[in-house]
């Protein structure tokens, strides 16, 4: 098989992938009244995405050949379809969700930001554990649990700070200290996997070739089992915290685009009366 | 929010008071964040003298080829000295020492919020030092292994005297200091501010010296355990970068570079904080853009975590590797390029005051800009294999960290010598260090860039006499020797003005922030009254009550 013909027919059309995608449409659809907006386009972005994820070549290079493949997949489904996917989420519909009291308190539970982050954070380093990986690759139905797990913990992970809900946000300066302590997470985890040594997921050391694609991959695109893993663990450590980074960004920057309603400050108010006794009052005028 | 636990306890006993006549004890036992300041500065400006005089004598070695004014063992023991000195003895504390000064007072305190541990710090920094320098007079002198201490070079088998052992062990001492004033620094901005003083409306520089701070916090602990791994190395005969016994070197180098970029920023973030005061108050404009130089230092900050790799280009540790940390290393230069767009647009159409600290504040800009753009071209692999470990190398970061940090910190002094001192420095011969500064920086360092591509390596004691090398080392000499009589006329002017200075007054350069609210030099509780903060810059709002920089801010 040449490439061309392996990029065009390894496209894999779960049925229950493709049901999901409609229903979450149809659903959203219905509830925003057909109307376009930003919103919509971030969702329908995001459901396109999963669906590229999982039913593309990149899926079956990742089960089949490359670790990296499987990272970058991993990488989408746990990071950027969840982000777009709630930041499509009309703030309307999201409060009345939430006002169901199952819905409402669970997310208080996960979305409570200790809970949330370890949960981000620990469903990369629990998956990448070498031996649930290769299990994963061989048992179908753990495959899917995991791909499902992707999306749904992903979404946990973004609810303190992106939350449809503003006042279920963390502060922005407390969402980048979130941000930047989950990349230092994945930063550990990154470096483990890209100075390791080729072979810490067994699978790709010899796959079978059952694509024809090997020599392909081998030879031209020079991607030997240690280069695979090593672009497999600087796409978790570099590209994965920078998207934290954009996301501490955008935080910060909407923070200042808002009216200042203090942040953090009235912990400066009080320091005016821990203060008193030592002339520290405002001056009249 | 309202029923929080204050995280900083309060002070049961009062804090030991200074009385006029205890003379150098008020100092000593002094916890008070000013006198605590102003000793940083003076140790720093001690280490300034001795790490120059290092440098002027390595220059004088290199001024001709294969001359023999330093023996090779000395040259090495000199630039390793140097290096360390400057880094972790003048620039790092003296922005740590600033910002002991000034935070309080731009945030409306009385103190650090933990004055004893601030002290602690500072005294474990002179140890340190200390500790480092008594290495010369030890039998076998100081660390000769450079300021990056390369293992295996720095281990036992290869470095049988006791110079890398002090190295550590000062380095460790200091260390332990610098993560606590960074503690101390984020639990004080985030917790004793003024009413009104809201994150939004941080002076730029305590911003800046915030994320420093948590720099400092994350960053210090790499290499204060690489430092203990190295000393369980050297002295009880462990092995964790010896790789004849199964260690790695490479993960020194790891460790160095992981603490070792982002210290880079430690040295760079407080000096844009200290631009990003002078340059509005010299252009009598507020900064264009705080939203956007504030966001930026902490993009800057996050992405200076993750870029070290790029120290470690020519290791070895593959191509991939090596693409990705170019790329994130590039990234890098938009925040920073933000910066000084800000800094432009500030000057641009203000009414631009030359006084000594705004021409120190310009020609940062340009020589920062030439340092960042040296950094981007060896950011890309194929250009740092051809230049790295030459003189190419020493051009750039001296173009980031003396036309960058330093000359911040020259602007920092000149602009609020009258605060720390309640007089004036003079401008005559502010004027004449900040030409002669000029003229000695490029001299030396501009055709640095040159030789390095012609190949000139650099931690080398001398040189072959090549067609034009010997010519182009002496520029760089004679620029040094510039510099020098820059530095004397530096000290002189601070000498000069403690004792003739004009009197400052309060508020001497017509700013806006609160330091310049209260009397030069402050009193021991800093201010009688804090001027209420409805905004960005108090003391214009107070001046111009009919033209608040917020209008529709509430009084608090
Ligand atoms: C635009 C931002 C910057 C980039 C992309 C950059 C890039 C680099 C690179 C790639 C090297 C390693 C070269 C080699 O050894 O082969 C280097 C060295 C160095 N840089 Fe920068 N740099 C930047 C800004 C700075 C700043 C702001 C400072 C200090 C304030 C600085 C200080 C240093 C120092 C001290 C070294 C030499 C380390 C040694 O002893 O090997 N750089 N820089
Ligand atoms: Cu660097």
């Amino acid at each position: 098989m040449n490439i061309l013909e392996f990029l065009t027919s390894t496209w894999t059309f779960e049925p229950w992938v493709l049901i999901t995608a409609f229903l979450l449409l149809i659903t959203y659809g219905a509830a925003s009244g057909f109307r376009f907006t930003r919103k919509t386009a971030l969702l329908t972005a995001g459901t396109a995405l999963m669906v590229i994820a999982v039913v593309s070549p990149l899926d079956y290079l990742g089960r089949n050949y490359l670790f990296s493949a499987h990272m970058i997949q991993h990488i989408l489904l746990l990071l950027i379809v969840p982000l777009l996917l709630l930041l499509g989420l009309p703030e309307s519909a999201a409060r009345k969700a939430l006002a169901v009291k199952p819905l409402g308190s669970i997310m208080g539970i996960l979305g409570n930001p200790v809970i949330a982050w370890s949960l981000g954070v620990g469903s990369m380093w629990v998956w990448h554990m070498p031996s649930l990986h290769d299990a994963v690759l061989r048992n179908e139905t753990l495959y899917i649990a995991q791909q499902i797990s992707f999306v749904f913990i992903g979404a946990i992970f973004w609810w303190p700070v992106f939350a449809p809900v503003k006042e279920r946000r963390l502060e922005p300066l407390r969402s980048t200290l979130y941000l930047a302590s989950a990349c230092l997470g994945c930063t550990v985890l990154g470096i483990l996997i890209t100075f390791a040594g080729a072979g810490l997921y067994a699978a790709y050391l010899s796959p079978v070739d059952s694509a024809g694609i090997l020599p392909y991959l081998r030879n031209d695109l020079c991607l030997t089992p240690g280069v695979d893993q090593q672009i497999g663990g600087l796409t978790m450590w570099v590209p994965g915290c920078l998207i934290y980074l954009t996301a501490s960004m955008i935080t910060i920057a909407e923070w200042y685009g808002s009216a200042d309603s203090g942040g953090l400050t009235s912990a400066g108010a009080r320091s005016g009366s821990r203060e008193s006794g030592q002339n520290l009052q405002p001056a009249e005028r | 929010m309202s029923s929080r636990i204050p995280i900083v306890p309060e002070n049961t006993e009062p804090l030991p008071r200074l009385r006029e006549n205890e003379g150098m004890l008020s100092w000593v036992a002094s916890v008070d964040h000013k006198q605590i300041g102003i000793m940083y500065l003076i140790c720093c400006m001690v280490f300034f003298l001795i790490g120059g005089l290092e440098a002027l004598l390595i220059r004088i070695q290199l001024a001709q080829p294969e001359f023999g004014f330093l023996s090779p063992e000395v040259y090495n023991q000199m630039f390793t000295m140097h290096g360390t000195t400057m880094i972790f003895f003048v620039v790092m504390p003296f922005l740590i020492g600033v910002g002991v000064y000034l935070v309080p007072l731009m945030i409306g305190a009385r103190d650090m919020a933990f004055p004893r541990l601030n002290a602690l710090s500072f005294w474990l920094f002179v140890f340190g030092g200390i500790l480092i320098y008594y290495s010369f007079l030890t039998q076998s002198g100081a660390p000769d292994v450079g300021w990056f201490a390369y293992s295996p070079l720095s281990e036992k088998p290869f470095s049988l005297n006791k110079g890398p052992t002090y190295w550590a062990l000062g380095l460790l001492a200091t260390g332990i200091g610098s993560v606590a004033s960074g503690l101390n620094n984020v639990v004080t901005i985030l917790t004793m501010r003024t009413p009104g003083m809201t994150m939004r409306r941080l002076p730029l520089f305590v911003w800046m010296i915030l994320v420093t701070s948590f720099l400092l916090i994350f960053v210090i602990p790499i290499i204060t355990s690489a430092f203990a791994m190295m000393l369980l190395d050297r002295l009880l005969g462990a092995t964790f970068f010896t790789p004849a016994h199964g260690g790695s070197a490479i993960l020194w180098q790891h460790f160095f570079w992981g603490f070792g970029h982002p210290e880079v920023y430690i040295l760079i973030l407080p000096a844009f904080g200290i631009i990003s005061e002078v340059i509005p108050v010299f252009s009598r404009k507020p900064i264009y853009g705080y939203e956007f130089v504030a966001g930026s230092t902490v993009a800057i900050g996050l992405l200076s975590l993750g870029v070290w790799v790029h120290h470690m280009f020519a290791v070895g540790l593959g191509d991939v590797t090596n693409l990705y940390f170019s790329f994130a290393s590039m990234l890098i230069a938009i925040p920073t390029g933000v910066k000084v767009l800000n800094w432009v647009a500030t000057m641009w159409g203000g009414k631009i005051i030359f006084a000594t600290p705004m021409l120190f504040a310009t020609a940062f800009i340009i020589e920062f800009v030439i340092g960042g753009l040296t950094g981007v071209a060896i950011a890309s692999v194929p250009i740092d294999w051809v230049v790295t470990d030459s003189y190419f190398i020493v051009a750039h970061f001296h173009y980031a960290l003396f036309g960058g940090s330093l000359f911040a910190i020259f602007a920092g002094v000149y602009y609020w010598f009258p605060k720390f001192t309640g007089r004036m420095m003079s401008e005559t011969l502010g004027k004449w260090h900040f030409w002669l500064t000029v003229i000695g920086f490029n001299l030396t360092f501009f055709i640095q860039h040159f030789l390095g591509m012609m190949g000139m390596p650099r931690r080398t004691y001398t040189y072959h006499d090549f067609p034009y090398w010997g010519s182009m080392n002496l520029i760089s000499t004679i620029g040094a020797i510039v510099l020098a009589v820059s530095v004397l006329v530096f000290v002189w002017n601070i000498l000069q003005s403690l004792k003739r200075g004009e009197k400052a007054g309060g508020n001497p350069w017509n700013a806006w922030t609160l330091e310049w609210a209260t009397t030069s030099p402050p009193a021991v509780h800093n201010f009688d009254l804090v001027p209420p903060v409805r905004g960005r810059r108090p003391l214009w709002d107070l001046a111009h009550p009919d033209m608040p920089d917020e209008p529709d801010a509430k009084v608090v």
